[in-house]
């Protein structure tokens, strides 16, 4: 090994001959929690955050949009503020992501880096479909209205919902079907109903998320 | 009649860094500095205890780098996995149900 120490100071000063077997099954124990629950990516305030995303940021442009008789779309404002808690939320998720992954190298590096490109490839696709759509002719109102809110976030979840299952993540798994279940659901009340339900729909899950995953780190 | 608990096992910091590697996937790495910080102690102590599971072919050591920006990162082996996982089952044996 190629490492300097500051000492060479005889770890046999630590050895467990007198360890007791009772004190080393409760420090096993406490290792494996500790060294779980420091490496899991999943942290219950992005959970919180990306719910006040739902809540704010779509409940934001579906206030500006709430009387609207033809649809015109949302005000520049409430675009302002979803992008801006959008941003918040990614912070916040990327801050976790890289405590939990600091000082890791090797497959589960190279995995988070496919997970990323399936992610950014799902979101580019979703978006570059909604452009074609629009350029095919057809109306801002399912383009941005119905489209928009919904398909982007549901191949997000897709992708999120697959990468659940290969950890055999089953919390995260069912909260991505939730999210696919919630955003599907909510086309079929227009753009309003898109935005609205959405937001509500989601910002529930994201909350029981973060309580589910609150509950399961006290546990452990 | 019990199998005995491996002694290279059996200290409190050798085992603690052996559980914490071994939370790790297979392939997988930890830096020097992020165990150091995860174990809390000094680089002194948890050299001198690497270097002794390294002797025994239970981890791997890979250093990158030169000088200040090198990292050195930290690796179970299976040898040390089967030996973790046989030190538990001694354990749970010893102690007749302990919790896995």
């Amino acid at each position: 090994m190629d490492m300097t120490g500051d000492t060479d100071q005889a770890a046999s000063a630590g050895e467990g001959a007198g360890l007791d077997p009772r004190e080393a099954a409760r420090i096993l124990d406490q290792a494996r929690r500790q060294a779980r629950r420091e490496s899991d990516p999943r942290s219950a305030l992005a959970a919180v955050v990306g719910a006040g995303v739902f809540l704010f940021g779509y409940g934001a442009v579906w206030w500006s949009m709430r009387d609207q008789q033809v649809y015109s779309g949302p005000a520049g404002w409430s675009l302002a503020v979803l992008y801006g808690l959008i941003a918040v939320s990614a912070i916040t998720a990327g801050v976790a992501g890289r405590r939990a992954h600091a000082g890791v190298s090797g497959r589960a590096r190279r995995q988070l880096w496919g997970v990323a490109a399936a992610v950014a490839a799902a979101g580019v696709g979703a978006w570059v479909v909604q452009g074609s759509l629009r350029y095919l002719g057809v109306s801002l109102e399912i383009v941005y209205g119905i489209y928009g809110p919904t398909v982007p976030l549901i191949a997000l979840a897709a992708v999120a919902a697959g990468t659940a299952a290969m950890r055999e993540s089953w919390l995260q798994l069912g909260v991505c079907i939730a999210i696919i279940i919630v955003a599907s659901a909510s086309t079929f009340f227009g753009p309003l109903g898109a935005w609205g339900l959405t937001g509500l729909g989601c910002c529930l899950v994201l909350l029981a998320y973060a309580a589910g995953l609150v509950v399961e780190q006290w546990r452990t | 009649m019990h199998e005995p608990l491996d002694p290279l096992i059996h200290v409190p910091a050798r085992l603690r860094i052996v559980v914490t590697l071994a939370t790790l996937s297979e392939g997988d790495a930890l830096s020097f500095t992020r165990l150091q910080n995860m174990l809390e102690l000094t680089p002194g102590n948890l050299i001198t205890h690497l270097r002794k599971l390294e002797d025994a072919g239970y981890l791997t050591s890979t250093k990158t780098g030169n000088g200040t920006g090198s990292t050195t990162s930290l690796a179970l082996t299976a040898r040390g996995r089967a030996a973790l996982d046989a030190y538990t089952e001694a354990l749970r044996n010893l102690l007749g149900g302990l919790a896995p």
